[in-house]
């Protein structure tokens, strides 16, 4: 079981621009739906709905939390390994591997760009095989 | 244990029906290239034109695709070889084959012709055939523009769509360039493939894994190959080293020493054009380079392209090579094939047979060569046929630089004889990564075993062959494996007495890989240095796989693929090299500068377990568990 949006949905589709999986359909001013295959439980609609009108896996209502306390990434780059899984997977392209200080230079690694812009799905954690990204921040307050 | 999901898809009746995978296929062949040679041989018959409708194409993925493992970023496409009429597989480092498997598929067998072009669709689990009308007659680049951002591509280009021989696929910036499977795609008026997904993919034992990834990588950013000398230079950096040891073919493999080559190495790339170096998704190598090439970045050339459109063609121009590699990717054609065909052309016009109006040392004019091959304009239809084709219609057998009717790469097989013998004896035809790669130990290495001593060739190219063959299957870059070399060699350095001395003692070891060979089923463990890949496997899939059956999956390929080939009329015959190789010492005065095909051949098959006309023996298919194959060609 994934998200999934209730009737007390009002078409806002505040959920759908921010859904970084492009899960979420529906018409402006209608009641939305998420493509349960597609969904990766981020929990990102859920924090943007202002209706609580998203109920997580579990059945239970997801609170609004302010854009100001979403998690965000923060990437270890001193044992990054700039292999760019992060870079690939996050849709809104935030993240990018920087650019050599001097000609030659290996050390580069992921750095988060945006990080204004960046929605707290997480996925960039997930798709680190050296698990050092880290979502800090975000609990609900 | 998951079973891989293949979908099968024909594109004359619009029919899309899952095509499950048997156990035993699964755990003998694994995935990629080996798996999807199997499913070829049970679904065509025998003889079958690879432009037929009937043909099929295999795009497949190995265990380790999308894991984020070390460099595995490699899925494969496997069809039947336009050039060679053998099997056909290519591979490619782009963005397609994790996202495949997100979307729910490791692979998928694509059969039929639309009638129109279309491009397939993967999106969750769900395919669709699209219309792709709009995308046909665009190149890689632009085609790829127009499809959905986030999705994983893989598309054909003006290449393909005209069925040139050597026409790959590109995704993202990555070719599948050799085999001519774009033709293939081309033949079906399939133009794209997009897939998008979520999925999570499946990994057995998932912290163990992660743990093992942590330690892979390390190990790789502290080796001198895959840590320094290829993120630094790239494959590029082989130019300087195989010019210096007379292993880098000049006019067409007349020579194998070019004076100016420095002026097209990786070190030169690297102080001029060279902007930084960047890599395949998953991979901390990062061999690729970053070029400027008219104000903007684009991917710059590897050594098989560098070579080949420098030296080969008796030219220097590093901006040129670099505009043609990317003309290359764009119209969605090999840089190898194309390379060396032109390259075959100049020596007929040297010798005067035939003037397709390119030769030795002008390369100003190739971009519009290019492009006229890919369309097959005018007299370049010819060229697009290839240099097989091309020796057949003019002459020049002894000179057409291929082997099975695919061009070799730019390695000189008469400096480096089990890199002759490798393409000689290779499935898909004259590669140098499906041929062993010997080139590696021999003369661009740290480690030179005697380049032109065939003692030991035979018996090291087997255990190359199944070792990269295993790699790929797994869905790895064969860069991954080159910490198989000790560490400890480069500290010493490849003028160290050790060094030399293991190099020249070398040449006696050919009954201790035979033994390495033989002990197989009891090598019960894995290693760091040796096969990470193997332990990558394990963790992954969760069967028991060690080193030794990490290497019968290699041999079971290799097996596999020559079944094929003996099914398509391929023989004994067909494993041999240009007579110029074999005939026509390089150095005039050095009779040793030669391939000797009659004594690396015998004891190639010996150690195979092969006969004599190249088949495989009864007991070699009862080890390998393959013994309903027998005979099936």
């Amino acid at each position: 079981m994934s998200h999934s949006i209730t009737s007390d949905c009002m078409g806002c589709s505040a959920c759908s621009r921010l859904c970084p999986v492009f899960a979420i359909e529906g018409e402006r001013g209608k009641v939305h739906a998420v493509n349960q295959k597609r969904c990766v439980d981020c929990g990102v609609c859920g924090k943007a709905c202002s209706k609580q009108a998203v109920v997580d896996a579990s059945g239970k209502r997801v609170n609004k939390v302010p854009r100001a306390n979403w998690a965000k990434p923060v990437i270890n780059q001193g044992a990054c390994s700039a292999c760019q899984m992060c870079v690939e997977a996050c849709t809104l392209g935030l993240i990018q591997v920087t650019l050599p200080q001097y000609r030659g230079s290996l050390e580069v690694y992921a750095q988060m760009n945006e990080p204004k812009k960046c929605v707290g799905c997480g996925l960039c954690a997930r798709a680190c095989p050296l698990g050092i990204i880290k979502m800090v921040g975000g609990e609900e307050k | 244990m998951t079973l891989p999901n293949y979908m099968k898809i024909n594109l004359s009746t619009g029919e899309i029906a899952p095509y499950p995978i048997p156990e035993e296929y699964y755990r003998k062949f694994l995935g990629g290239k080996a798996l999807a040679a199997r499913l070829l041989l049970d679904l065509t018959p025998a003889g079958l034109d690879p432009l037929d409708p009937e043909m099929v194409v295999i795009v497949n993925t190995g265990p380790l695709n999308g894991t984020g493992a070390p460099s595995t970023s490699r899925f494969n496409l496997t069809s039947k070889n336009i050039a060679t009429g053998g099997i056909a597989s290519s591979n490619c480092g782009g963005t397609f084959g994790g996202m495949l498997r997100r979307a729910g598929y490791e692979g998928l067998i694509i059969t039929g012709k639309a009638e129109n072009p279309v491009r397939i669709d993967v999106s969750d689990g769900d395919i669709s055939i699209l219309d792709a009308g709009e995308l046909w007659g665009t190149d890689t680049e632009h085609a790829q523009e127009k499809l959905p951002k986030h999705a994983g591509k893989l598309v054909i280009g003006p290449g393909g769509e005209n069925m040139v021989r050597f026409a790959g696929l590109a995704s993202g910036e990555r070719m599948a360039g050799r085999c001519g499977i774009g033709a293939v795609f081309g033949s079906k008026n399939l133009k794209a493939i997009t897939a998008y997904g979520t999925r999570e993919i499946p990994i057995a034992k998932r912290e163990k894994f992660y743990k093992f990834v942590k330690r892979w990588v390390k190990f790789l950013k502290g080796h001198t190959m895959t840590g320094d000398a290829l993120p630094h230079f790239g494959s590029a950096g082989l130019v300087n080293k195989a010019n210096a040891t007379h292993a880098l073919p000049t006019k067409n493999f007349q020579e194998g020493y070019y004076a100016k080559a420095d002026k097209v190495s990786g070190e030169t790339l690297a102080e001029t054009l060279l902007t930084r170096n960047s890599g395949c998704i998953s991979c901390p190598i990062r061999c690729e380079r970053r070029v400027m090439m008219d104000g903007r970045e684009v991917k710059g050339p590897e050594f098989e392209t560098m070579g080949f459109f420098g030296p080969n063609m008796g030219a220097h121009d590093l901006e040129t090579i670099i505009r043609l590699n990317w003309l290359c990717d764009i119209l969605g054609l090999d840089t190898i094939s194309a390379a060396s065909t032109i390259s075959f052309a100049m020596e007929l016009e040297q010798r005067g047979i035939k003037d397709f109006g390119v030769k030795f040392g002008d390369v100003s004019n190739l971009e519009d060569v290019l492009r006229k091959i890919a369309n097959r304009e005018g007299i370049y239809t010819e060229l697009a046929n290839g240099s097989k084709w091309l020796s057949e219609k003019y002459g020049g057998k002894e000179f057409a630089m291929h082997a099975k009717g695919l061009e070799m790469a730019s390695y000189e097989p008469r400096r480096s004889v089990g890199m002759g013998l490798g393409y000689a004896t290779s499935n898909r035809g004259g590669c140098h990564l499906n041929g062993g790669y010997m080139a590696l130990l021999e003369c661009i290495g740290v480690l030179s075993i005697r380049p032109t001593d065939h003692r030991a060739k035979a018996e090291w190219t087997v255990f190359m062959q199944n070792a990269l063959e295993a790699m790929s299957t797994a869905g790895c870059c064969l860069f991954s494996g080159q910490t198989f070399i000790p560490q400890i060699l480069f500290n010493l350095g490849p003028n160290h007495w050790i060094t030399r001395l293991l190099g020249k003692a070398a040449v006696h070891t050919g009954l201790v890989v035979r033994l390495l060979l033989a002990i197989r089923p009891i090598m019960l463990f894995n290693t760091l240095f040796l096969m990470p890949h193997a332990e990558a496997l394990r963790l992954a899939t969760g069967l028991p796989i060690f080193t030794g059956e990490f290497l019968n999956i290699g041999e079971r390929s290799y097996n596999v693929e020559r079944i094929y080939n003996l099914r398509e009329g391929l023989t004994e015959k067909d494993d041999a090299l240009p007579k110029r190789l074999t005939d026509n010492p390089q150095d005039p005065s050095d009779k040793n500068t030669v391939v000797p095909m009659d004594k690396l051949l015998p004891k190639y098959y010996q150690t195979r377990g092969w006969n004599a006309k190249s088949q495989p023996k009864e007991r070699t298919l009862k080890r390998l568990g393959m013994i309903d194959l027998w005979q099936k060609w």
